[in-house]
């Protein structure tokens, strides 16, 4: 037991304690939540120097596992694994989740449910830990669902106005749709090895039959997709900004979405021996990023303009996985973190004084908050890739890993994203900081000591994990070089010319009302996603519950109507039995003959209703007993009765008749 | 010690028939005394047995009527101890759910006892006949529980419930005969090797009838589509008690029905049914989803997608691999767990508003906070979430069926997207019961309440624990399900 196990148990702890008090408790222990994160963060950070320097990934220096169940006889074992991705990603969600933590104490301290917020924030911040972690596929996926219910809640936070309800179920539903891949990979996994342990599992793939990698390689990064916000499962995400800021830092910016990436680079070797799956990783990532980049242009909520931001980054380093190498795609991983949640929270701040997220409202802000504005602008310039910021070095990584995997479409691509990155950054920048304020009354101001100081935090991050790369990133056993001159000043270069466009947007006023009066049907494009979400509502949803309705009126009336419809016909025959045959209906003989009577006329419905029915056309016969099952409830009751006396003759001709075979039998 | 368990409720009907009407109050306690200490039995039972074997344990075998072979079987093993535990707890706390009940109360409390001799002998039976006794008499306290307690439409649920399950009775009855005539047993443990010694020549052709029998007995109680619309009916009209005890317990009789009889005797006629029970599941899975979702009545939302959670058990079954007969049991248990609490929930809310209308009910989150994150906590229970119950015995029915030979991928992959749509449901409803402003009927009203707490919470952390300790559940299963496996010989 080693004692950096440790780590996704403080906030787990915290959760425990908070989920079952009164509201009024939880309000008051709040600060649990920042101080049982900041013990995760100490502990990653004691370990990450302790331990970081020279290990392998993929080989844990320390483990833990234990029996989950046994199935079929097989021992289904979960464990957790400190290799040294671990500790990275250890370090980066702790070092986060304790910014966002503590910012949180300021941006909810007057929400009436504060207490419920952290808890669920702490839930979520344990199972993020316990994934990265995880040395086991399954408990990977455990981890990973129930971040999905943290996401869920958090988003729907603000559960009484309904755009925060519709997104968090969108962002579930899609989400889960997407784990769709992950349940169907893991039983092909199963099926294939007998373990859901990554070592056995990497061990055993080369010899999985080509179906099952396929399988395995698609079913992954179909949940990535889901996840980490892929077309075509993206469309949650920028719906998702309806929950709070901060969550929004981490869980939609820092780390739940970034699982996607973190689980396909896990099971990199197993992916890795299917082409189809890698390149369909690349295609669909640098699509994704594209599109991504596109939409951010062309957003005027602060939020949803990172949304799309994150859309595109996490393309970016999804299109990297395909290349086969992980490097590039982790050390984006990592920086985005950073620079990506230090974006969220700064804007949290900008949102908390202006009092509206449109960006087109805000204006002159870098007069009011130099300090805020230095550290947004740290992030903003780290997002579009401006040396030396950390985001230059990891995106020129993977942009060379493009180029040495042979793939220069996609370099050429990227760098388009590149440029269209650099010129929404720049012309947000703008709108926000400089010109004159846009609103009638402006109350902006510095942020709090409690903004400023976790997100001064990140900054420092976002300044320095590019300059020191080598420092950290060799350590996972990458070779990571400075970036050459040459690729350098390609993507300085288009990064300027981005930002020079994106300068000229600003200054000559080309926005949406601008669009609106030339290319109206752009900005009705770009207002519509392009119509991602259009496909879905017009493919699944309004067909969905078309079908549940139709299939509910088939259930009451197709299928519950023949039942009924069979005892009200058979009640009506009864019925005719019982006048035609009074004068034979006479003492106990009666009984069996009215029996009788009744069995045949259960064998004529069923030769009727079924055998001729079917012959003859079922729609009709359905359609009768439709109408007989609208007759009046009263009187299928009585049908009902006459059928119970009915069934129980039945059932004593029956037991008679087994009664006397057992007695033939005994003799 | 089987015996008591069985009939130590009759102790209390008995004493509930003797109250004179004056205290007629006092048949609850009586009530939920004696299926507390029943309960307590089933504890006890559980210390002392052995973990780790697929035999019958704890045997009692009494001559009954001998002429033609009948006898008073009793046995346990793993496959019936977790249902007989389930179905115990589940009868102390209807009894507790049923406290307000002021109708009628001895007739009332007399029935849930019975119920409970009834289902506790349906597990325990070795004895085909005796099985059969017992599977009846359930249907008679449900009945009257309906008919009596129930809602507006009560009588049409109570003999529409009575009449399609004794329909479907009355299938296996037919089976048991029939097997019976070929075999001269009524033993459920020895059939499995005198069927095996009847080859699978001319038998064969028999046994796919026998089983057909059984299949259809079972499939009505569980049901499977296209058998289940008593369900909706009965659900809906029972009163809370009898809607947890029938979701709870009552369907998994049909799901035992399968693992105990017809799968371990006509393992060869199950070959030839495997594909066919396989559709079925994966049309309950997806059709009950689908009609779940269409429902503006809480409570029969509710019940349909009990018919797509029993999907899930029955396509682990159609599997015949060990991991698919796992999750069957596991969802068995965790569907018993999940579907009671929420129709316990629901009866909490129904019993201050009076209407079962999601439209007239919502925005509980604002009134009823601690209510609400219970109820949300059993939809996520419900929706498969890991951690949780619910996600056990689905993901083991879906490893399982990929795993079998006899079922097609894409099956599979379409109970997967059954999953999905149990999220769609599940999320549609708690959208516009739980959150959003309060509406006129959930406004003003009282919080949980400390007894209703009390049903609640029991089922709740068993949900937890087994969804984060799988063996707590599994160690019983899985010998069953390996000798099942072994059986069929997948």
């Amino acid at each position: 037991m080693n004692w950096f196990f440790l780590i996704p148990v403080f906030p787990a702890l915290g959760f425990i304690a908070l989920v079952f008090l009164s509201r009024a408790w939880r309000n008051r222990l709040i600060y649990i939540g920042p101080v049982l994160v900041g013990l995760s963060a100490l502990l990653a950070i004691i370990g990450f120097i302790r331990y970081f320097p020279g290990r392998v990934i993929g080989q844990p220096f320390a483990s833990l596992s234990w029996t989950l169940a046994r199935l079929g006889g097989v021992r289904l074992t979960l464990s957790l694994g400190l290799d040294s991705l671990a500790i990275l990603m250890l370090a980066m969600v702790s070092i986060v989740g304790f910014c966002v933590q503590l910012y949180s104490l300021f941006y909810m301290k007057d929400d009436e449910r504060r207490g419920w917020y952290f808890c669920v924030l702490l839930l979520f911040t344990a199972a993020m830990l316990a994934l990265v972690t995880s040395g086991n596929l399954l408990l990977i996926f455990a981890m990973w669902e129930v971040m999905g219910v943290c996401s869920y809640l958090l988003i729907g936070f603000w559960y009484k106005d309904e755009a925060p309800r519709r997104a968090s179920i969108k962002a579930f539903l899609v989400t889960r749709a997407g784990d769709l891949g992950f349940f169907v990979a893991l039983a092909a996994i199963w099926s294939a090895c007998g373990s859901f342990q990554l070592d056995a599992i990497i061990k055993a793939a080369p010899q999985f039959s080509a179906a099952t990698l396929l399988v395995v390689g698609i079913g992954l990064l179909w949940a990535a997709a889901g996840k980490s916000a892929q077309l075509p499962l993206s469309v949650w995400l920028p719906d998702a900004m309806a929950g709070p800021t901060p969550s929004s830092a981490i869980i939609h910016a820092a780390t739940m979405v970034a699982a996607g990436i973190f689980m396909i680079a896990r099971m990199m070797p197993v992916i890795s021996l299917s082409h189809v799956a890698l390149s369909l990783a690349l295609w669909v990532g640098i699509i994704t990023a594209l599109f991504g980049a596109f939409l951010a242009c062309f957003q005027t909520d602060i939020k949803r303009m990172l949304a799309f931001s994150t859309i595109s980054q996490l393309g970016l380093m999804f299109a990297a996985l395909g290349t086969g190498a992980i490097d590039g795609s982790l050390f984006h991983l990592i920086t985005h973190a950073f620079f990506k949640s230090l974006l969220f929270l700064a804007a949290g701040t900008i949102i908390h004084v202006t009092g509206t997220q449109d960006m087109r409202k805000m204006g002159g802000l870098a007069k009011r908050m130099p300090i805020m504005m230095t550290i947004f602008s740290i992030g903003a310039f780290a997002l579009a890739g401006i040396m030396p910021l950390s985001g230059f070095f990891s995106k020129d990584l993977i942009m060379e890993e493009f180029l040495t995997h042979g793939h220069p479409v996609v370099f050429a691509l990227a760098l388009v994203m590149a440029t269209l990155t650099a010129l929404y950054v720049v012309k947000a920048w703008f709108t926000v900081f400089f010109g004159a304020s846009r609103q009638e009354k402006s109350h902006a101001h510095e942020g709090t000591l409690l903004e400023i100081v976790p997100t001064a935090i990140l900054a420092a991050f976002t300044l320095l994990l590019g300059v020191f790369n080598q420092g950290w990133l060799g350590c996972l056993g990458f070779k990571v070089e400075m970036p050459t001159l040459q690729m350098a000043s390609i993507s300085t270069g288009v990064m300027l010319i981005g930002a020079l466009a994106g300068f000229l947007l600003y200054r000559f006023r080309i926005d949406n009302d601008w669009l609106a009066k030339h290319a109206p049907w752009l900005l009705r494009a770009t207002e519509a996603r392009l119509y991602t979400d259009a496909v879905y509502e017009y493919l699944i949803i309004k067909p969905y519950f078309w079908v549940s309705a139709l299939l509910w009126r088939v259930d009451a009336r197709v299928i519950d109507g023949a039942v009924n419809g069979m005892v009200a016909l058979y009640g009506g025959l009864t019925k005719l039995a019982e006048v035609t045959d009074s004068r034979l209906i006479d003492g106990a003989v009666n009984g069996i003959g009215a029996g009788y009577k009744r069995l045949t006329a259960v064998a004529w419905i069923v030769d009727a209703r079924l055998i001729d029915g079917a012959v003859n056309g079922v729609g009709a016969g359905l359609k009768q007993a439709g109408g007989l099952a609208k007759k009046a409830q009263v009187g299928r009751i009585h049908a009902y009765q006459r059928a119970v006396v009915g069934a129980v003759i039945v059932l004593l001709i029956i037991v008679l008749f087994v009664v006397f075979v057992v007695l033939k039998g005994v003799a | 010690m089987l015996s008591l368990i069985v009939f130590l409720p009759l102790v209390g009907v008995l004493l509930i028939t003797l109250l004179p009407k004056k205290f007629e109050a006092a048949a609850k306690w009586l009530a939920l005394v004696t299926s507390v200490v029943d309960f307590g039995l089933v504890i006890a039972l559980l210390t002392r047995f052995k973990i780790g074997s697929a035999a019958i344990q704890f045997e009692k075998e009494i001559a009954w009527i001998p002429q033609v072979h009948i006898y008073y079987h009793l046995g346990i093993d793993g496959l019936s101890l977790p249902l007989l535990a389930l179905s115990t707890l589940l009868i102390a706390i209807a009894t507790l759910a049923s406290w307000k009940i002021t109708v009628k109360p001895r007739l009332y409390f007399a029935m849930i006892l019975l119920l409970s001799v009834g289902l506790s002998g349906v597990f325990l039976s070795l004895d085909l006949v005796l099985f059969y006794l017992f599977w009846e008499i359930v249907l008679i306290p449900m009945y009257f529980l309906i008919s009596q307690w129930g809602g507006p439409r009560r009588q049409y649920a109570a003999i529409k419930f009575f009449l399609y399950t004794f329909f479907g009775s009355v299938f296996m009855l037919v089976g048991i005969a029939a097997l019976f005539i070929y075999t001269g047993s009524f033993d459920m443990i020895a059939l499995r090797h005198l069927t095996a010694g009847l080859g699978s020549g001319a038998f064969g052709t028999v046994a796919w009838w026998i089983f057909a029998a059984f299949a259809i007995g079972f499939a009505v109680k569980i049901p499977i589509w296209p058998f289940h619309t008593w369900l909706p009916d009965a659900h809906v009209e029972a009163p809370t008690a009898g809607s947890a005890l029938l979701a709870g317990i009552m369907l998994k009789m049909g799901l035992y029905g399968f693992l105990r009889i017809a799968v371990p005797i006509l393992p060869q006629a199950f070959h030839h049914w495997q594909l066919i029970l396989g559709i079925l599941a994966v049309v309950s899975i997806v059709y009950g989803a689908a009609v779940a979702f269409a429902q503006t009545d809480i409570k029969k939302l509710i019940a349909y997608s009990s018919v797509s959670h029993m999907g899930f058990a029955m396509l682990g079954i159609a599997a015949g691999t060990a991991a698919g007969f796992s999750g069957a049991m596991a969802v068995s248990i965790s569907h018993g767990l999940i579907a009671a609490m929420l129709f316990l929930l629901v009866g909490v809310v129904y019993e201050r508003t009076h209407t079962r209308e999601i439209a007239k009910l919502s925005g509980v989150a604002a009134a009823m906070p601690r209510y609400a994150g219970l109820f949300c906590f059993a939809s996520f229970a419900a929706m498969g979430v890991p951690l949780l119950s619910g996600f056990v015995g689905e993901f083991l029915s879906l490893l399982g069926s990929w795993g079998s030979a006899a079922l097609p991928h894409v099956l599979v992959v379409i109970a997967g997207v059954g999953i999905l749509l149990g999220g769609a449901y599940m999320l549609w409803l708690m959208q516009r019961f739980i959150f959003g402003t309060p509406s006129a009927a959930i406004e003003g009203q009282p919080e949980i309440s400390a007894r209703e707490l009390t049903t609640i919470v029991p089922l709740a952390v068993l949900v937890v624990a087994i969804g984060v300790y799988w063996t707590l559940l599994l160690q019983y299963a899985d010998p069953i399900a390996r000798m099942l496996q072994k059986l069929v010989g997948a």
